[in-house]
């Protein structure tokens, strides 16, 4: 892979349970991605709610999960998978890692895969 | 009794629910979806709203794609309307003659609008809103400069008339009472919702319908309120509620009182036989029949409750009351019962495009309501769950984070 990759944030910039929102326009990606912070771990997600036209990083975060803000799809924050309607589309995922402080986002690497 | 196939009558989202939790419980036997739409099972809300405007097609509404289907084992028996039950055996009838048997059958038929008595039923102009059916018939009578008169300010009329004012329709919204839906949402939130109706150019009239018109076509062409005064139209929607669809279950001779009846594991009268969603009513263990719940989540929820007692399981947790609704630059959420008694709370006003109002006894949070603020009303879902203890400056003050709430962590 390419060397696309982008420090988003200071590891303690985001809250336990909150999460930024990386315009498409600095990532070059299809889509403005969120970065969550739950309970200790980065994930990385496609932010555009895969039902309704809704930002994923203003839902609520929990238990490694994501609930869309708008009508309460859930989503794992790890694999994207859907876990509740009414969404029906699994979202994209994106590898984001801590090194050194760095929140690293990799837009485009799906999580797990190594840069 | 050891259940191999299962039959559920209805592809709303009951029905389906029943389908997706038998699975994920594990159940490896038959499942057979049997839907008079031809339609694979969909989601009704934006049927009032992003389908309605044209902005979302039946392939995004649909609960899942074919191939999960295919992956999940679960047969769709589409296109026929389901004539008989004859529960002694598990059997029914569907309209092209053919006959299904189960284990067990599932009725999940939700529940038809309710038509105007005023309505003669010959009009080709008179609409109401339930079915992807019913939404293109309507999107198709809509244009620019169309007269709709919608005849109740529910959710559906309420949303109606936003979309419809959207495709640039005339709209006049009509109900008996001003401000309409305070059982639904309270006094408070009623109010700064119906006021809303007027910025999106939408007359409201507190009222009621006296005559409609028709012309030579049979067609109507205008109604008369008790006003006395006369409106012209060119098409009515009519969102008066729901009756459930029960007459299967009449004439299959299950106990039925305003919706079928069901224990807490929504079997029914007769042991083969369950009903969920919209139509089923409960008696609770100390035999009162509760009241039938016509929401989203109580339809997602009482269909995983459904799959549950087929299997045998004990009910699960029940989470609190939730809906939502959205209409121009409105998203509003509501959880737990805003009429019942208790003091109003608000955090931020109702001048502002944001805010929300909570419903607090003591310091027990009873429900809550959110104009574009859902993580509210997220947090306010769980607070309510859990029974967590609330002070009312907390709850007022934007600057306590209410997620932080529901872990009882007090500012």
């Amino acid at each position: 892979m390419s060397e696309n990759k982008f420090v988003v944030a200071q590891d303690g910039d985001i809250e336990d349970g909150e999460a930024i929102k990386i315009d498409r326009a600095i990532t070059g990606a299809d889509d403005d991605i969120a970065v969550f912070f739950d309970n200790g771990e980065y994930f990385a997600l496609n932010d555009t709610c895969s039902h309704a036209t809704a930002s994923l990083s203003e839902g609520w975060i929990e238990n490694g999960e994501v609930e869309c803000p708008m009508h309460s799809g859930r989503f794992c924050l790890a694999s994207g998978e859907v876990l509740s309607m009414p969404a029906s589309e699994n979202m994209r995922t994106h590898r984001v890692v801590l090194e050194n402080g760095d929140v690293i986002l990799y837009p485009g690497v799906p999580a797990g895969v190594k840069a | 009794m050891n259940v191999s196939s299962v039959l559920i009558a209805g592809g709303g989202m009951a029905g389906f629910q029943t389908a997706s939790s038998l699975r994920e419980l594990g159940y490896a036997g038959d499942i057979t979806i049997v839907d008079a739409s031809t339609a694979p099972p969909y989601d009704r809300p934006p049927l009032s709203k992003d389908y309605l405007l044209g902005s979302s097609t039946i392939e995004h509404l649909a609960f899942a794609k074919p191939e999960w289907y295919v992956e999940k084992n679960i047969a769709l028996v589409l296109g026929s309307a389901i004539t008989a039950l004859d529960p002694d055996s598990g059997t029914v009838t569907l309209a092209n003659g053919r006959d299904l048997c189960a284990d067990v059958v599932v009725l999940a038929l939700g529940g038809a609008a309710r038509k105007l008595p005023l309505d003669t039923g010959t009009a080709s102009n008179i609409h109401t809103l339930r079915t992807v059916e019913d939404a293109n018939a309507l999107h198709a009578a809509i244009s620019v400069g169309t007269r709709l008169l919608i005849v109740g300010a529910g959710l559906i009329g309420a949303e109606t008339a936003s979309s419809a004012a959207t495709l640039g329709a005339t709209v006049t919204l009509v109900d008996p009472f001003e401000p309409p839906l305070v059982p639904v949402v309270g006094l408070d939130m009623a109010r700064y919702l119906h006021a809303h109706h007027a910025g999106s150019g939408i007359r409201t009239i507190q009222g009621s319908l006296t005559q409609l018109i028709a012309d030579d076509s049979g067609d109507y062409v205008a109604a008369v309120l008790e006003s006395g005064e006369r409106l012209d139209i060119d098409q009515i929607l009519v969102g008066i509620g729901i009756t459930p669809n029960t007459q299967l279950a009449v004439a299959a001779g299950l106990e039925v009182d305003n919706g079928v009846i069901v224990d807490s594991n929504h079997r029914t009268s007769h042991p083969r036989v369950f009903s969920t969603g919209d139509m089923a009513r409960t008696r609770t263990a100390d035999g009162e029949l509760a009241r039938r719940n016509e929401h989203w989540e109580s339809a997602r929820l009482s269909g995983t409750a459904t799959a549950r007692g087929i299997l045998g399981l004990e009910p699960d947790h029940a989470d609190s009351h939730w809906f939502w609704s959205d209409r121009a630059g409105i998203h509003l959420e509501v959880a737990g019962d805003m009429s019942a008694a208790a003091e109003s709370v608000f955090r931020g006003s109702t001048q502002d495009d944001s805010f929300v109002l909570f419903r607090v006894n003591g310091s027990t949070l009873v429900a809550a309501a959110s104009i574009n603020d859902s993580m509210a009303v997220r947090a306010a879902r769980r607070i309510i769950a859990a029974g967590t203890a609330v002070t009312a400056a907390d709850l007022a003050n934007p600057a306590v984070n209410l997620k932080k709430l529901t872990r009882g962590i007090a500012s």
